[in-house]
């Protein structure tokens, strides 16, 4: 079955298990009548029999229709809501025992404009678990410190990156800290997998760990000398791991027209999600843009089949800078 | 607030198909009152399967379409008298297909059955 789904101040949209759509009304001058039961001249050639005449009866008429345009789950809300009340650990829980910002996935299916697939995805994306039957998103110390307990136990065991074995992850481990939020760390910065004797391991993501360390070293300032940071990144990451600027995609933007170069937190989830107040937010932020830099902030805004060059050709004007091609706004920037 | 439903009465194999008319314009009914229940003309095909729509003393030509975009036809069934907090506020099921439309679009034609004959 479909659902439409939105609250009254939002322009509702309809969803199938896993996709939603836009819902427009299309008016016509012209009137439309539906008839059940109509034959076409098709069927009637098929049957000669039926050259009698058929008494019809129209069933209705109309001037206008409901139309359906696929359009991106609209899942900023997601965030927002989960947001209300982030689990900081066990400890934490105790003084805020009444805040009720709690929302069960049925919750989330009735406020979410977005199909139940496109949201349980978005949830995983989000690194969301379910702690007493409620979606909750951790805090990001609390996520830090629960990475940090892993990857200090990998460093001290020597094991490899990619065999990281659950069990004694959870025996040695588990006085410290619940033993489903650390079954859910590895799951959020690894891969899942069962060895031949039945073993459960982790095979940690390498990006994924230096990108959590990039942040953590990064929200505590406006921004950082360039250098300084690598240096200070490459040093915090657990041993055999190698940090890239790449790895900093939708999180991080680098400056490289000031003297000396610099790097500050851009998030993309912080940035509106209609694409006019996103491209206008971003050129806020920086007059022009090369396409490299502007696409990890753009991508996410792809329709089915639209490319970021359509995007960047719909909304940005073109120029050339040092001999490099650059995108700016189309309109003056108040 | 959530949200009506949209599901369909039986298997899809089994959705009705309708036909969809559609006509440039208004029709009236020829003395005032109402369109229910009264006729509106009588629709025939020609050999070439080209329909033809006779209203009144006019004659539509048209043609058969299919519809790149089809449509579904949405009964809204009686909502619960109080719904539940979290469940749906509203209930449509889907009764119909609907693939083809006949599409009228010339001028109406008068039909005269009598042409004095000039001497």
């Amino acid at each position: 079955s479909l659902v439409i789904r939105g609250e009254k101040d939002e322009q509702a949209v309809l969803c199938s298990k896993d996709k939603t759509y836009d819902m427009k009304i299309a008016d016509t001058s012209n009137m439309l009548l539906f008839i059940p039961g109509c034959k076409t001249p098709e069927e009637l050639n098929a049957d000669p029999t039926s050259c009698n005449i058929i008494h019809s009866q129209i069933a209705g008429f109309s001037n206008n229709y409901w139309e359906l345009r696929r359009c991106r789950p609209k899942l900023k809300k997601l965030r927002k809501l989960l947001m209300e009340d982030p689990y900081g650990g066990p400890d934490r829980c105790k003084d805020q025992t009444l805040t009720f910002s709690r929302y069960t996935t049925e919750d989330l299916l009735s406020l979410i404009q977005a199909s139940e697939e496109e949201i349980l995805h978005q949830l995983q994306v989000m690194d969301a678990c379910k702690i007493e039957g409620y979606w909750r998103i951790l805090e990001f110390d609390y996520k830090m410190k629960l990475l940090d307990h892993v990857t200090q136990l990998i460093d001290s065991e020597s094991w490899s990156l990619s065999k990281v074995p659950l069990r004694t992850c959870l025996e040695e481990l588990g006085s410290l800290e619940p033993r489903e939020m650390i079954e859910h760390i590895l799951l959020s910065y690894g891969r899942k997998y069962v060895d031949d004797a039945g073993e459960v391991f982790f095979e940690m993501h390498e990006d994924k760990i230096c990108r959590a360390i990039a942040q953590m070293l990064l929200q505590n300032a406006v921004k950082f000398n360039l250098s300084e940071f690598q240096e200070v990144w490459q040093q915090s990451v657990p041993e055999g791991m190698t940090t890239r600027l790449d790895q900093l995609k939708g999180l991080a933007l680098v400056d490289r027209s000031s003297r000396p170069e610099t790097i500050f937190l851009l998030k993309v989830e912080d940035l509106p999600e209609d694409n006019q107040e996103r491209f206008n937010s971003l050129f806020g932020i920086r007059e022009k843009w090369t396409e490299v830099d502007i696409t990890p902030y753009i991508q996410d805004l792809c329709a089915e089949k639209q490319t970021v060059g359509a995007l960047l050709t719909k909304y940005a004007r073109c120029s050339t800078l040092n001999g490099v091609k650059v995108y700016s706004s189309r309109r003056p920037i108040s | 607030l959530c949200d009506p439903v949209l599901s369909c009465s039986g298997s899809a194999g089994a959705l009705a198909r309708w036909v969809l008319v559609e006509l440039q314009g208004e029709v009236e009914p020829r003395q005032g009152g109402e369109l229910a229940g009264g006729l509106l003309g009588d629709l025939h095909y020609t050999c070439e399967g080209v329909p033809v729509l006779i209203v009144g003393h006019h004659i539509l030509y048209g043609k058969v379409v299919q519809l790149e975009k089809p449509f579904a036809v949405l009964v809204k069934e009686g909502g619960a008298p109080q719904p539940s907090p979290g469940g749906p506020h509203g209930h449509y099921t889907v009764t119909a297909l609907i693939k083809t439309k006949l599409l009228f679009k010339t001028r109406p034609k008068p039909i005269i059955t009598h042409v004095p004959k000039k001497v």
